[in-house]
C-alpha cells in the first residue's frame, strides 16, 4: 500500500464526529468611508512612500526624482522607458542582482492592511524581491477595503504565481529592534496611476 | 522533585535581567495584537469562522487533501505523501539528488524541525542554509529556535554581533541591529544566487486552486524560490482549507495575533514553477497528525495557524524562555503537541501552566490550550509520569478532606505546624513550597470563624 492510501485509510478509521463548513457569507468584512484615504493612511505606517500621478506626470521622471542615485533599472513595463535590464528577456534571474529599482504593476490594494496583489507578470518574478528599491504602479480605483473582497477579486495569469506585498522587507530578528531591508527590497514607493 | 520545564526555567531565571526583558518584549508583542484586533470589529467573529472551518477542514481531511492534490498536479505540481518524518527526509533527499542539489536555501519551516531535516541532509553532503534571519542567527550559532515566529529571541544584539564577528567576517565591536541585518542580508544573497534549490514550508495549502500560500516579512521565501532552479515545499496534512473566501479569514488573523502588524509584507502563492525552473514538488506530511485525529479531548490542537501568540501571552513562557521545554515547539502549544507526539518523553512541560487560559483566550482558530493541559495533567498517571512524592500527598489529602472530624480536627490543630521550623517545612520533600514560603495557618479556621459570627448574630 502506498503512503497516500496508508495516511488517507488511517484517518477514515480514526476521524470521529464531522463538523459542518460555516457560512463565510454572514461575515461583516470592514468597510471604509473611503478605502483609498484608508489605503494611503496604512502605506504610511508601514513605511512606503505613496505618490498620486497627476494628468501629464512623466512616471519616468518621478521615479529618478525618487532615487536620484539608480544607475540599474529593471522593468518588464513598456511606459518604463528608464528601464535598463529586462526581466523578461535576462538570461537567469541572478543577472538581475545588482537591481537598484524595480519596477512593477499591482492589479488590486487592500484597504485594511496594506497589500498590493502583484501577480507575475514576466519571465523572472524575482524582480519583486531581489531589488533594492521596489517601485509599485497601483491604479487608484483598484483599492478593495479588506481581504475577503480582495480574495474574491484577485486573478492570476498563466505564470500561475502572484504575491500580496505590503512595503518594504522588514525584520524584528535581532533583539526585537525592528530593521528595514531584510532579504528583498529595502524602500517601496507606490505610485497611484 | 521538580519537573523538567521547573528545573530548566531555575536556570534561565538565574539572569534576572534578560528574564524581565524577555517578559516585557513579548508582553508588548501581545499588546500590538490586542490592538490589531481592537482595530477589527468584526475580530470575535473572525475567530469564531476560523475554528469553524479548521474544524471542518481537518474532520474531512480526505476529502479536501484529494482535492489539493488534483489541483496541484493539474497546475504542474508533483506532490509526495510522507508517512512519518524517516519518509520526509528520504522523500526530500531523493528530490535533492535527482536534481544534483548541493546547497539548498530555506525559509523558516516548523515542519523540518519536526523532521530533523537539515542534519539529515547534511549527513548525506547536501549544504542547507537556513535564510530567515532569526533561523540563520541560530543555525550559525548551532542552536534550536527558542520560539516559533521569533527563533533566536534568547540572544541579545552583542551575541548577534559576536557571532556575525566570527561567522561573517563583519565589523569588530559594531553590534548594531541595522548593521547586523545587513551582513545578513549580504552573506544571504550570496547563497541565494548560488544554491541550486529552495526549500518553503506552508502556511496554507487551497484545496479549490492547489496554491501552497507562504507568508513571510523578509521576503526570504521569495528570493528562495525565485533564484534557484527548484522550489520543493512542504506541509503538514492539517495545513489544507478548502478555498479562497476561507483564506481570507486566516489572513486576515495570522499576523495580527503573531506579531500584531495588520498583514505580513509578503503573502505568496505559488501554484507552480517558475517558466525558467524545474517542476515545483510539494511533500504532504503526516507524522502523527492522522492519529492525532483520534484523540477526542486532543485532536483540535490540529485546527493550530502557527502564529505564535499563545507563546507571546503566556506568563509562565514569558518568564521560562523556549528552551525550558522538552519539546522544540515551546509554550502552551508545545506542551500539547508534545503531550500528543510522547508523553512519557514530555510530560515534564504540563506544569507549565498556571490554567489562567490567556493562551485560549487569544488563540485564533480557539484551540483550547489550556483546558487541554489540565486534560493532560489527569492522565499522568496513566503514563507513568505522575509525580510521586505529590501522589502521595494527595492521597493523604484525600483521607483528610472525605472525613469531617478527621478534618475538623487537622484545622482546628493546625496553627501547630506553624512553629515547625521553615528548614523543615520548606526543604525539598515538600514540592509545594518551591517558589513560595508555606502559608501560616490561623489559629481559627474558617468555618469556626464562621460559626462564631453566626452565634454574634443570632445572639443580637
Amino acid at each position: 500500500m502506498d503512503s497516500k492510501e496508508y495516511i488517507l485509510g488511517r484517518f477514515r478509521r480514526n476521524v470521529g464526529k464531522k463538523y459542518d463548513m460555516p457560512d463565510l457569507g454572514s461575515i461583516a468584512g470592514i468597510t471604509y468611508p473611503d478605502p483609498l484615504v484608508q489605503f494611503i493612511n496604512i502605506t504610511q505606517t508601514n513605511g512606503s512612500n505613496l505618490f498620486e500621478l497627476k494628468p501629464g506626470d512623466d512616471i519616468n521622471k518621478l521615479i529618478m526624482e525618487c532615487y536620484p542615485d539608480a544607475k540599474t533599472i529593471a522593468s518588464s513595463l513598456p511606459e518604463i522607458r528608464i528601464a535598463n535590464r529586462n526581466p523578461e528577456t535576462v538570461a537567469s534571474a541572478r543577472d538581475l542582482d545588482g537591481t537598484d529599482v524595480g519596477v512593477v504593476r499591482a492589479e488590486l490594494g487592500v484597504a485594511e492592511n496594506g497589500c498590493m496583489w502583484v501577480p507575475q507578470q514576466c519571465k523572472e518574478k524575482v524582480v519583486d524581491f531581489i531589488s533594492e528599491n521596489l517601485v509599485i504602479l497601483l491604479p487608484r480605483d483598484s483599492i478593495v477595503n479588506n481581504m475577503h473582497e480582495a480574495y474574491r477579486k484577485i486573478k492570476f495569469n498563466s505564470y500561475n504565481f502572484g504575491t500580496f506585498i505590503a512595503g518594504a522587507s522588514k525584520t524584528a530578528d535581532i533583539a526585537q529592534v525592528l530593521v528595514v531591508g531584510a532579504q528583498a527590497a529595502r524602500s517601496c514607493t507606490i505610485f497611484l496611476v | 522533585m521538580s519537573t523538567s520545564h521547573s528545573r530548566l526555567a531555575d536556570k534561565f531565571l538565574e539572569n534576572d535581567k534578560y528574564a524581565q526583558w524577555h517578559d516585557n518584549t513579548f508582553w508588548g508583542v501581545r499588546q500590538k495584537r490586542d490592538r490589531m484586533a481592537d482595530e477589527v470589529p468584526e475580530w470575535e467573529q473572525l475567530r469564531q469562522m476560523a475554528s469553524d472551518i479548521k474544524r471542518h477542514t481537518i474532520t474531512h481531511l480526505d476529502r479536501y487533501l484529494e482535492q489539493f492534490e488534483a489541483n496541484a498536479v493539474k497546475n504542474g505540481a508533483i506532490v509526495h505523501w510522507a508517512k512519518d518524518a524517516d519518509e520526509f527526509n528520504s522523500i526530500i533527499y531523493g528530490i535533492l539528488r535527482e536534481h544534483d542539489v548541493k546547497k539548498l536555501v530555506k525559509s523558516k519551516s516548523m515542519l523540518t524541525e519536526e523532521c530533523e531535516m537539515n542534519p539529515y541532509l547534511e549527513a548525506h553532503g547536501v549544504e542547507v542554509v537556513e535564510t530567515d534571519l532569526g533561523e540563520r542567527i541560530i543555525q550559525l550559532n548551532d542552536q534550536k529556535p527558542s520560539h516559533i515566529v521569533m527563533p533566536a529571541i534568547h540572544l541579545d544584539h552583542h551575541e548577534v554581533g559576536q557571532l556575525f564577528e566570527n561567522k561573517l567576517g563583519s565589523e569588530k565591536d559594531n553590534h548594531d541591529p541595522t548593521y547586523l541585518t545587513y551582513q545578513a542580508r549580504l552573506s544571504l544573497r550570496h547563497e541565494f544566487l548560488t544554491a541550486d534549490a529552495g526549500l518553503t514550508g506552508a502556511n496554507f495549502g487551497v484545496a479549490a486552486t492547489g496554491d501552497i500560500v507562504v507568508c513571510t516579512n523578509e521576503g526570504n521565501a521569495d528570493m528562495a524560490t525565485s533564484v534557484p532552479p527548484l522550489h520543493i515545499a512542504v506541509m503538514g496534512l492539517e495545513k489544507v482549507i478548502p478555498d479562497y473566501d476561507s483564506l481570507a479569514v486566516f489572513h486576515r488573523l495570522l499576523a495580527r495575533s503573531a506579531t500584531g502588524q495588520p498583514t505580513t509584507v509578503y503573502t505568496s502563492h505559488f501554484r507552480t514553477n517558475r517558466p525558467t525552473a524545474r517542476k515545483m514538488h510539494i511533500v504532504l506530511l503526516d507524522n502523527g497528525r492522522t492519529e492525532w485525529i483520534a484523540n477526542p479531548q486532543h485532536w483540535e490542537t490540529l485546527k493550530c495557524i502557527r502564529c505564535g501568540s499563545c507563546m507571546n501571552t503566556c506568563p509562565v513562557y514569558r518568564l521560562s524562555g523556549g528552551y525550558s521545554y522538552s519539546y522544540f515547539i515551546p509554550g502552551p502549544l508545545g506542551i500539547n503537541l508534545g503531550m500528543l507526539r510522547d508523553p512519557q518523553a514530555h510530560s515534564g512541560n504540563v506544569s507549565a501552566c498556571t490554567l489562567c487560559l490567556s493562551c485560549q483566550n487569544t488563540c485564533p482558530v480557539k484551540v483550547n490550550l489550556g483546558d487541554q493541559v489540565y486534560q493532560w495533567r489527569q492522565q499522568l498517571d496513566e503514563f507513568g509520569t505522575a509525580n510521586k512524592q505529590k501522589k502521595f500527598i494527595c492521597k493523604g489529602m484525600d483521607a483528610v478532606f472525605t472525613r469531617p472530624k478527621v478534618y475538623n480536627m487537622a484545622t482546628d490543630n493546625a496553627h501547630l505546624a506553624n512553629h515547625i521550623p521553615s528548614f523543615i517545612m520548606e526543604c525539598g520533600l515538600n514540592p509545594w513550597a518551591k517558589g513560595h514560603k508555606m502559608m501560616k495557618f490561623p489559629k481559627k479556621p474558617f468555618h469556626k470563624l464562621f460559626k462564631d459570627l453566626e452565634k454574634d448574630e443570632d445572639g443580637k
